[in-house]
Parts: C-alpha cells; sequence; structure tokens
C-alpha cells in the first residue's frame, strides 16, 4: 500500500518556483531517502509535505487522505506526522518528558501519559531522563528525544530533514543507525532528507533522486546507484567517471578503456559512466592484451580501508580515478593495466553546466 | 508549570478590577469633596466634622485647577458633591460653567462681604494675601509699590511666579484697577527688568533664602511653611507696598456646592462648620491664613486683614483669567 | 485517528497566512484604547472658537516652545543614549565587585518620581534653574531605558566576534566601535525613542526648572485659563511632533535582516579584569549611581532627619498596598493590549505598522491630558468612574509604548523551527502561542510588563483624577506633602517608592533564564 502519494506538486516561494510537475510514491512502511545537491527543493519538499509550506499546484495524499489538492490544504497539526527538525528542536523550556509528551491529547490521564513517554524513553535507550532539560543533553540524546517526540503519537508518518548534520562524525553514524533501525523496526512511514549519499545509500529502502525541484529517479538504492538514468543520477549517489566513447553497432565499444577493435556497423559517440571500484586494476603478467589499457599512477589517496588512484591514460584527457582494495601495492610514476568489469552504461551526451 | 501561570493572569486580572469595582460604590450617607486644599490644612477639620455630625467624606484631594478641570470635563455626571479651592479662578470656572448650586444665604452672610461670589454660589474660606518677600539684609528701600520693581535698581534680583494662580489672580486684578494697556506695560518692563521665574511661591521664597535673589512676589504663609519644612529660621520677610497698591491684593481660598449633589443640605452643614469659629481659629493659628469671617483677626507675625491697605478689586472678577492669560502669552511669560 | 478522504472545512485556502479574526478583533481593541485620548483631544479642539485656537497656533511662543523642545529631547537623546550604552558596556564587559547590585542600582533612577528627581537636585543649590539643569536631570533619570535595551543587546552579542577581532588586532575601544555598537544599534534606537517620548511627556522637571515645553505648556493652558480647547490643540501638536520623533526612530533602524535563526549558544564575553580599566569604570558607574540615586535618596533624607517627623505606618503601608495593587492592574491591563498588538507588529501588514507605532503616539501625552480625556469618557459610567481598574487602565495606555516594543522583540527571537514542530506535533495555533511561543518569549514579555509596573508606581497627574476618592499611593502621598513644600514629610514614601520599585527593576536588570541556560549547557 501506497503511504504517500505526491502527484505534480508544484511550489513557489515568493516569485521563484522551487518544485515544478514532482510526482513521488512511499510504499508504507519504507524508509526512504531524498537526496540531492542543496538547494534542488528536498526541504522545501518535506516541508510541504508536513503542510508548512503551501503548493501551488498538485495533490498529496497520505494513504487514502487527501491533505493536500492544489492550494487547498490541512494545516500541519491535523496532518499526524512526526517531524524532526535539523536540530532536533527540543523546546528548550520543558523537560524531556514535557517534550516527549508534548503532541499527547489533552484528555490523556497523566498515568497514562506518563507510560507513554517511559516507553517511548526506553524505546530510544533514553529510560529515567524524564526530568532532564534539553540543555543537559548530549547532542546525539537531544536527536533521539526528538525522535521519541515524534512517535509518541504514532503517526502514519515520519519526516526527517537532515537529522544527523549538527552531530560530530564519529557519533552521527551511531545514531543514524540506531535511529533507522527503530524506524524500522516499529514499521514506520519514514522520508529523511539528506544530502549525505552515504547515509542515503545505507538506510534507506527507497532513494529518491531529486534535482532541480524534481524527483529524477526513485528506487531501491541498488537500483538507482547500479541504473541511474542519468549521469546526474549516477554522480548524485557517488563517483562518477564520464568517459567518451563510440560505439559501433550498437554493441562494441571504442574508448580509453576499450582499445579499439576491427568492428563494422553504425557509429554513434556518446559516453560510458563507469563507477571507480568497476576499473580493476590488474598485472602486466596477467594482462591479456585486448582487454587492457596501460596507465600511469600520478597520485594516491589512501584513506585506510581502500585508496583511489589518480591514473594518466593515453588519449584520455584529465585523470582517471580508480578504487583499489587491500595492501597498497602501487607507486606514483609506475605503470598499470587497467581492465573495465562493470556494467556497461551508455548515454549519448552529458548535460553541461546547470 | 509557568505557562499556567501566565494564563492566570487575565484572570486575576478582572478579579482585581471587578472586586475594585464594587469596593468603591458610593454609600449613600457620605459627602463626596474635591479638596483643592491640601490634607495637611483641612484633613483634621474633616475628621472633627465627621466625629460632631456623623457624616462621612471621601476626600479627594488635588490640584485645585485640575480638579476644577475635572469637574468641567465631569460636567452632569460629577460624583463630587463639594469644591473646595485654593483659589478664587478655579472657583470661578466652574461657577462660569453653571455648575455650581446657589448658597444659603446664611452662609453667604456669615462671612465678610468681600468673600461672598455675586454670583452667590461659593464663598471665602481663608484669605491669602500677596506681599513682597525679602531679604532683610540685603533690601533696605522697601518698594512702595509693584512698579518700583520695575527699576534698575531691582534688575535680576527679584523673582516671580507667572504660571502660579497667585500670580495670574494678581494680573487680574492689575488689569481690572488699572486696564490692560498699563498691565502690559507693566508686565513689560518687568520683563526687561530681568527677573528669575520660578514654579511656585515657595521656591521663591527658599531662592530669596538661598540668596540667590534678593525680593519677590508671593502670597504672605510661604515665608512660614519654608521656614517649617527646612526647620529653621529663615532670611527672609514678608513686607506690604503702599496703601491700595495692587500687590497687597487680598485672594481667597474657597468652598461651593455642586449643583449635581443630591446632599445640598448635609453640603450645606459642611461650609457652615468649616466657616465656624473653630475651624477658622485653625486657619489662623495652624495654617497662618487669614479668616474670611472675622477680618479683625490675624495669623501670628501679620497685621490684621482690615488693617492693609488692599486695593478695591472685586473677588469675583479674580475669575476671568482668560484676558490675563492672553496677555501673559502676548508678553512671552506664558 | 481516522479521517475523512477530503476534510473541506479543515482544508482551509489560505489559513496559514492569513492573520487570524481573533488576533486582528483584540488588537482593534488594543489599538481603540490607545485611540480614546486621541478622540478625546480631536473633539474638544473642535470645540473651541477658531479665533482662540489661532491665537495659540500662531504666536511667537508656540515657535519658541517647539524649538526648545525638539532640542531639549534631542540632546536628552542623545546624552542619554551615550551614557547609557556606556554604563551597559561597563556593566557587560567589567568584572565588578557585585555585579547584581550594580546593574539593579543603574537601572532604579527609573522609579524616582521627575518632580521628586528635580526638586532634590534643585536645592543643593548646585544646579542653576533652567534649560541646562533641565538637560542634566533628564539626561540623568531617563537614561536607565538605554542602558536596558542596550544590556539585552549586548548580551546577545557571541564572544566569538570579539575573539576574532581581538586576533584581527582591535584594542577594546575600537572592538567596541566596529563590533559591538553596530550590532546595539536598533536596541539604542529604541531606547532613545522611549528617552525621547519620555522627555516629550514630562512635566515634573521642565516645570520646577522653568523649561517652557509643550507639555508644560498645555499644563499652564489648562491650569489658568480652563480652556480646554486651546489645550487640546497644543496637545495635537505634542502628537504631531511624537509622530516625528517615531519616524525618525523607524528610519534609523538598521534594516538589514533580523536573525532569526534557531536557538544556538551564545558564548559570553569573558569580563575584563584589566586592573586599571575596573577602576575606571566601577568610579563611573559609582559616579552615576551617585548623581541619578544616592544624591536624590540622601537629600530626602538629609531633610527628613533635619525634621524627623512620626511616620503613620499605617498610612505608609496602606499606600504601599495601594502602589501595589493599582500599578500592578494597569501592568496586567497593558500586558493584555500589548501581546496582539506585538503579535500583529511582527506581520509586514498595514495593521501591523499601525500597530506597533500608533502606540508610541499617545506615549508623549501628558498625564494630565490622559487623565482629562479618561474622565470625559469615564464620567459617564459610574460603575467603573474613580475605580482601580480604570486607572489601570489609564495606566496601560499610557505606558503601554513602554512594553509593546520589549515584548515584540522578545516575540520575534521564538525559533520558527520550534513552532513549526509544535504545528507538525498536532497544536493548532492558538495552543502553540501558549505552550511554546509565550513561555520562550516570557523574559522579554516580562520586562515589559515590570516597566509599566515601574512607570506606574510613580505616575501622578492620571491617578490624582481617577484614583477611588480617598485612595492613596505612594505617589499621591508624596504629592500631598510636596505640593506644600513638606518633603521631609514626602520621604518616607519616597523612599518606600524606591524600595517597592526595586524588586520589579532588579528582575529586569538581570540576565535573562535563557541565556542562563545557555551558560550552563556550554559549561557541560
Amino acid at each position: 500500500m501506497t503511504a504517500l502519494e505526491i502527484k505534480d506538486l508544484g511550489v513557489h516561494l515568493g516569485a521563484k518556483e522551487v518544485l515544478r510537475n514532482l510526482s513521488l510514491d512511499i510504499p508504507s512502511g519504507t524508509f526512504a531517502a531524498l537526496l540531492g545537491p542543496s538547494g534542488c527543493g528536498k526541504t522545501t519538499l518535506l516541508r510541504t509535505i508536513a503542510g508548512l509550506v503551501r503548493p501551488s499546484s498538485g495533490a498529496i495524499r497520505f494513504g487514502k487522505q487527501l491533505v493536500s489538492v492544489s492550494s487547498l490544504v490541512l494545516p500541519p497539526h491535523k496532518r499526524n506526522i512526526g517531524y524532526l527538525p535539523q536540530e532536533g528542536g527540543l523546546f528548550p523550556h520543558l523537560s524531556v518528558a514535557e517534550n516527549v509528551g508534548f503532541a499527547l491529547e489533552k484528555k490523556l490521564k497523566s498515568s497514562e501519559r506518563g507510560t507513554i513517554i517511559d516507553e517511548m524513553l526506553d524505546l530510544v535507550g533514553l529510560a529515567g531522563f524524564n526530568n532532564r532539560k534539553p540543555h543537559q543533553l548530549s547532542g546525539g540524546q537531544q536527536t533521539r528525544i526528538a525522535l521519541a517526540r515524534a512517535l509518541a503519537t504514532k503517526p502514519t508518518l515520519v519526516l526527517l530533514d537532515e537529522p544527523f548534520s549538527n552531530l560530530d562524525y564519529a557519533l552521527r553514524a551511531e545514531v543514524s543507525s540506531e535511529v533507522v533501525s527503530l524506524l524500522k523496526k516499529t514499521k514506520t512511514t519514514s522520508l529523511m532528507v539528506t544530502h549525505d549519499r552515504e547515509d542515503a545509500l545505507v538506510s534507506a529502502d527507497i532513494i529518491a533522486l531529486m534535482r532541480e525541484g524534481r524527483v529524477v529517479q526513485a528506487g531501491s538504492p541498488e537500483e538507482v546507484y547500479m541504473h541511474p538514468v542519468s549521469a546526474q543520477s549516477a554522480e548524485s549517489t557517488g563517483d562518477i567517471l564520464e568517459l567518451p566513447a563510440i560505439r559501433v553497432g550498437g554493441k562494441h565499444l571504442v574508448s580509453a578503456l576499450h582499445p579499439e577493435v576491427k568492428r563494422s556497423g553504425r557509429s554513434e559517440s556518446g559516453y560510458l559512466l563507469v563507477r571507480p571500484e568497476e576499473i580493476r586494476i590488474v598485472d602486466a603478467k596477467g594482462a591479456k592484451a585486448k582487454a587492457v589499457t596501460q596507465a600511469k599512477v600520478t597520485r594516491i589517496h589512501y584513506y585506510g580501508h581502500d585508496a583511489v588512484l589518480e591514473l594518466t591514460v593515453p588519449g584520455l584527457s584529465g585523470e582517471l580515478k580508480v578504487r583499489v582494495t587491500g595492501a597498497l601495492k602501487y607507486e606514483v610514476g609506475k605503470s598499470v593495466f587497467l581492465e573495465h568489469v562493470g556494467p556497461i552504461r551508455w548515454v549519448s551526451q552529458i548535460p553541461t553546466g546547470e | 508549570m509557568r505557562n499556567r501561570l501566565l494564563l492566570l493572569i487575565p484572570f486575576l486580572a478582572l478579579i482585581a478590577s471587578l472586586s475594585a469595582c464594587s469596593g468603591s460604590s458610593p454609600e449613600s450617607q457620605s459627602l463626596v469633596i474635591y479638596s483643592g486644599r491640601a490634607e495637611e490644612y483641612m484633613g483634621s477639620l474633616f475628621e472633627d466634622f465627621t466625629a460632631e455630625s456623623g457624616i462621612e467624606l471621601e476626600i479627594r484631594y488635588g490640584d485645585s485647577a485640575a480638579l476644577a478641570a475635572q469637574i468641567l470635563e465631569e460636567g452632569e455626571n460629577s460624583p463630587a458633591d463639594i469644591f473646595i479651592s485654593q483659589d478664587a479662578g478655579a472657583l470661578g470656572a466652574v461657577s462660569a460653567a453653571e455648575l455650581l448650586a446657589p448658597l444659603e444665604d446664611e452662609l453667604l452672610n456669615s462671612v465678610d462681604k468681600y468673600f461672598r461670589s455675586p454670583s452667590k454660589d461659593w464663598v471665602g474660606l481663608t484669605g491669602r494675601v500677596r506681599v513682597f518677600a525679602y531679604a532683610p539684609d540685603r533690601v533696605s528701600n522697601l518698594p512702595k509699590s509693584v512698579d518700583d520693581l520695575t527699576d534698575s535698581t531691582w534688575k535680576g534680583r527679584i523673582g516671580i511666579a507667572p504660571t502660579n494662580a497667585s500670580f495670574q489672580a494678581f494680573i487680574t486684578a492689575m488689569i481690572q484697577t488699572r486696564g490692560e494697556v498699563e498691565t502690559e506695560k507693566w508686565l513689560r518692563a518687568i520683563v526687561a527688568n530681568d527677573p528669575k521665574f520660578y514654579e511656585k511661591n515657595s521656591l521663591i521664597v527658599e531662592a530669596i533664602d538661598a540668596g540667590e535673589i534678593d525680593g519677590g512676589l508671593v502670597n504672605h504663609y510661604y515665608i512660614f511653611e519654608v521656614a517649617e519644612e527646612l526647620g529653621r529660621e529663615i532670611n527672609v520677610e514678608n513686607s506690604f507696598f503702599a496703601a491700595n497698591d495692587i500687590g497687597n491684593l487680598i485672594n481667597a481660598s474657597g468652598i461651593g456646592k455642586l449643583k449635581t449633589s443630591k446632599k445640598q443640605e448635609v453640603g450645606a452643614e459642611l461650609i457652615a462648620f468649616l466657616l465656624s469659629q473653630k475651624a477658622q481659629t485653625f486657619f489662623l493659628d495652624e495654617v497662618k491664613e487669614y479668616s474670611a469671617v472675622n477680618p479683625a483677626r490675624n495669623p501670628a507675625g501679620m497685621i490684621p486683614l482690615n488693617q492693609i491697605k488692599a486695593p478695591a478689586v472685586d473677588l469675583a472678577s479674580l475669575t476671568d483669567l482668560k484676558r490675563t492669560q492672553q496677555l501673559l502669552i502676548k508678553v512671552g511669560l506664558l | 485517528m481516522t479521517l475523512p478522504l477530503i476534510n473541506e472545512q479543515a482544508m482551509a485556502r489560505g489559513e496559514d497566512s492569513r492573520t487570524s479574526p481573533l488576533l486582528i478583533g483584540s488588537a482593534l481593541i488594543s489599538l481603540g484604547f490607545v485611540a480614546l485620548p486621541l478622540g478625546y483631544l480631536f473633539a474638544r479642539a473642535l470645540q473651541g472658537d477658531l479665533e482662540s485656537l489661532r491665537i495659540v497656533v500662531f504666536r511667537a511662543k508656540t515657535l519658541e516652545v517647539f524649538l526648545t523642545t525638539v532640542s531639549l529631547v534631542t540632546i536628552v537623546a542623545f546624552l542619554a543614549t551615550l551614557l547609557g550604552s556606556a554604563i551597559a558596556w561597563s556593566l557587560h564587559n567589567i568584572k565588578l565587585p557585585n555585579p547584581n547590585v550594580f546593574r539593579a542600582l543603574a537601572i532604579l533612577p527609573i522609579a524616582i518620581p521627575s518632580y521628586v528627581f528635580t526638586y532634590c537636585w534643585l536645592s543643593l543649590g548646585i544646579l542653576p534653574s533652567g534649560y541646562f539643569a533641565a538637560v542634566v536631570v533628564l539626561t540623568l533619570s531617563t537614561t536607565p531605558y538605554v542602558t536596558l535595551a542596550a544590556l539585552a543587546s549586548l548580551r546577545r552579542i557571541d564572544s566569538a566576534q570579539i575573539d576574532v577581532a581581538q586576533t584581527l588586532g582591535l584594542n577594546q575601544f575600537k572592538i567596541f566601535l566596529r563590533v559591538t555598537l553596530p550590532q546595539m544599534r536598533n536596541a539604542l534606537a529604541a531606547g532613545a525613542l522611549l528617552v525621547s517620548l519620555y522627555v516629550l511627556s514630562d512635566f515634573g522637571a521642565v516645570s520646577l526648572l522653568g523649561v517652557d515645553t509643550f507639555t508644560r505648556t498645555i499644563q499652564n493652558t489648562y491650569q489658568g485659563s480652563f480652556d480646554r480647547s486651546s489645550a487640546a490643540v497644543l496637545a495635537l501638536m505634542l502628537v504631531a511632533l511624537s509622530g516625528i520623533v517615531i519616524s525618525i526612530e523607524v528610519q534609523s533602524r538598521n534594516r538589514s535582516r533580523i536573525f532569526k535563526g534557531s536557538v544556538s549558544i551564545t558564548k559570553q564575553v569573558a569580563p575584563i579584569t584589566a586592573i586599571r580599566v575596573r577602576i575606571v569604570a566601577t568610579s563611573f558607574l559609582a559616579l552615576y549611581i551617585l548623581a541619578a540615586l544616592i544624591i536624590p535618596m540622601g537629600v530626602l533624607l538629609l531633610r527628613f532627619f533635619a525634621r524627623p517627623q512620626p511616620i503613620d505606618f499605617f498610612e505608609l503601608s496602606q499606600a504601599a498596598l495601594s502602589t501595589i495593587l493599582v500599578s500592578s492592574i494597569g501592568a496586567i491591563f497593558a500586558l493584555l493590549l500589548a501581546i496582539p498588538l506585538a503579535l500583529l507588529a511582527l506581520r509586514a501588514s498595514l495593521l501591523g505598522k499601525v500597530a506597533e507605532r500608533g502606540v508610541l503616539l499617545v506615549n508623549a501625552l501628558p498625564g494630565v491630558v490622559m487623565g482629562l480625556a479618561l474622565v470625559a469618557l469615564g464620567s459617564d459610567f459610574p460603575l467603573i468612574y474613580q475605580t482601580v481598574g480604570l486607572l489601570g487602565i489609564a495606566y496601560s495606555i499610557l505606558f503601554l509604548a513602554r512594553s509593546v516594543g520589549t515584548i515584540r522583540t522578545s516575540l520575534s527571537r521564538v525559533p520558527e523551527n520550534l513552532t513549526e514542530i509544535a504545528a507538525t506535533l498536532g497544536q493548532s495555533r492558538s495552543r502553540i502561542f501558549y505552550r511554546v511561543t509565550l513561555p520562550l518569549a516570557a523574559p522579554g514579555v516580562l520586562t515589559g510588563t515590570l516597566l509599566v509596573l515601574l512607570s506606574s508606581m510613580k505616575e501622578l497627574p492620571a491617578t490624582l483624577m481617577l484614583r477611588p476618592t480617598g485612595f492613596e499611593t505612594l505617589a499621591t502621598e508624596m504629592w500631598s506633602n510636596t505640593a506644600i513644600f513638606r518633603f521631609s514629610e514626602a520621604a518616607p514614601y519616597a523612599l518606600l517608592l524606591v524600595i517597592i520599585a526595586a524588586i520589579p527593576t532588579f528582575l529586569i536588570s538581570r540576565p535573562d533564564k535563557n541565556y542562563v541556560e545557555e551558560r550552563s549547557r556550554e559549561e557541560i
């Protein structure tokens, strides 16, 4: 079942068109990520879903319920959503328990209220923090309390706006995985805005790639990573090499990584999209003459768990980046042999500029 | 917790104002007095009156002119029964607006005829006399007339209080006796003589004592007031001008009943009390003002009222302040 | 929770951007109260005969009064701004022996009525009466308005900026000039505006010192000739003048984007400990406190001990309770009137602008005008006339401008993201206001309300006319003694007034709670 359905959504902020003809479906119980560069409109989309921004056209449905048709909208407080903004947004004048219980209905008995609060605190691993004040919490704790607050009313949808961006790098991965597993465990449909592609790839069931006010591709992480619909989509999810190439007979390739083969047929020029890990370095000894290209190491970026080599290849302007793992056995200035091992992603054009 | 408290505030406000409303509902037996004369000069007399008659008094003390303006604004709705003023001007303004009730003949007749208003709707309570206050060690030739003060020998040495009701009454009297043209001449001459301006008579007396100026035009009782406040003898004495000089003007504090008052008889009772021997003696001895009933008596240190060679001025004429103000504005004193 | 497919009622078009009718309604009620005295003035002015009104407007004296008023307001506002920012800077940056006490003492002169303050200085005999004395006295007594505003803005400046400026080679003075001062600009403008309106409406000082400002001329017109039409015309001219002052303040405001970020940690500047700077700054503060607080209070005490009078403790305590009661009612009414106006002023609509500036127009009116306006209107309603309720309304209208500005500023500082979160957490707009906005803005709201409280405590002309008959406050008791030159007997009332006023003053001048929280978070 679809928990969130967005159709042809358009949003103007002032005179500026921020979202246009945007469509997106999120199946219920999934954790979705909105990934895109800053300024692409992903936060605006999230705020529009929350009801904080009024769209100019299009429709939004929560399940079967229509919450927004063109500029007719249901106000945010009637949408039953959970919202985690960038800095957690805990109310500084309220205790942890008061924050968590903030959205609970007034008519609730105080014992029932207390039970829900304790449950929620337990869920986020902060049982017993009831009487603390927000300023007495660490950044990670604040985020978790904000999550507990968002989940306390069992929302139909949880929206997260770069919730981990203000955490330390070391803390981020830990809190992020906790929060995500919690949301998945409770089968809460969630939509997270992020510009961190690893974050999205690791945690999301569905990734929606955004560019210039629209969703350009949506799918599982593997799908969007492995089968980008364009060079731009490919770039959104990871490093990409745009390799000029010629396709002969619709099948056979000629490029810097594909030494010339004598085939006949209609030839067209275009580009190959290659991930750095899809280029294998082979020893000169084992090199098969027809599949390898010789290249020279010009620079080594060492990351510990892996490394990226910058190589110059004859006939290719600019550097070629290749990811290698394991012990480092390369030296700057030495020659290596390359082999393309990934899928063929052919695009006929690379859009230039914005 | 705190936001709950904030929510309470409007309710507290409501409760407080409601309780205040009900608390001040007027009782039928009490008399409401707007008194321009200070509590110090009236309070004990009011208490005596209540003790003797059993009539409760609700007293609003204030500035005479402000209270008169207030009565004018209240008009028909005034809660006041009695208006007491420090000077004739304020009473005259209320009388001119036809807001005062005619007084009983026996009340009018009990005061010296100088203190009866011709409109018969208010009477004087006390007499207050204009004098020349001076520092005896610095002034040897006392002025015989207010005209002497325009002489260059007084340049920069005297103080006046042009915004004060008592000074304005004096100018009004001068217009009455000398005419507007002559008064304007005198005013211009005084202004040219570089006097110092003060807000109040008491400040003039204080300034004479402090040596800032050598003399000034004030009411007679201020030297006693200032000496008492400072708790010592002061270097200031009163003197009168020559006989019939306008500088010797006698002004009055007075009392009248509001036309809208439903307690005219009780009001008359209070006025009669304040004109009684007992009250008048209090004014003479404690406040050092003259009696409106018995001009033969005098406050300690002063000559009796009937021995002052006061100018022949109609007290009622002192209420016409409009011309005075326009003149004072014209010469730049207001 | 089951919801229908389409809930037409709930899905309103334009609801979130439209100002709620409740808010507009209550703001209009507030503005209605503010408009009362103006309406009264117009009605009275129109009653006068044209000829005498013409004389009032076109006499030479009017121009003189206009020039005197304008120059007095300008000079005092300038000096008070200078003095107030220097005092605030010292209080904020210097390690003082007892900072809380110093802060409260530097604000406390607000509580001394202007006529008492002026008389005490006059009686020392070192200040010649006149224009110069008025400048000195008014500057000393109005400086705290600037100090308060400047202190609040200093507390919001992050120490990182000062650190950076220091590493860029600026000395303390240049840091103040180039980093601190520009960020204080709006606060100083607001403080200077309050000072200007105070000077425009002041009667006590200018009358004792014989300086002819509009307010004194208005008072004299009432007093001398009971000519209410001429007085009303003069008062309308005063209103027009304050309109000019207000627009100057609006012009001088820094129009750069108002920072409206989320709650962030402002690191506080470490106090300067250099001994020479400390000695200079501490003596400067002590000098101000001496001139503005200790001298006037000392003169009263000396007067009292020169002629000790038995103190009527019953009367004294009753007057104190009355003062507390009636000024609290005034402050609460002002709060109720100010909140809708402040909320509306946050919006960039025409009504918002009217709400923000309209209230200021009335602030320059002398108390006697407000008193007479409410006498004229209130005496038709015997049930409320001369009750503490009506007096409270008078106070709230007179001093509303002192709270609207502070309340508006503190409301505007409530981070938008918090109110948005509250909306996503199922809270309606009114619930958000009570549960989030108001508690977060509480320190500023409290400060604004306490300023009204302080001003009401010492108000005189309107109090004399509107209090219940026989109801005496500290201010009226003080007046009834000073009016007949009994300063020694006024002393106990004046001292008690200052002591009572010290409590709200202390609350106003202490750093607000959010700031303390920020500090403690930093320490973790």
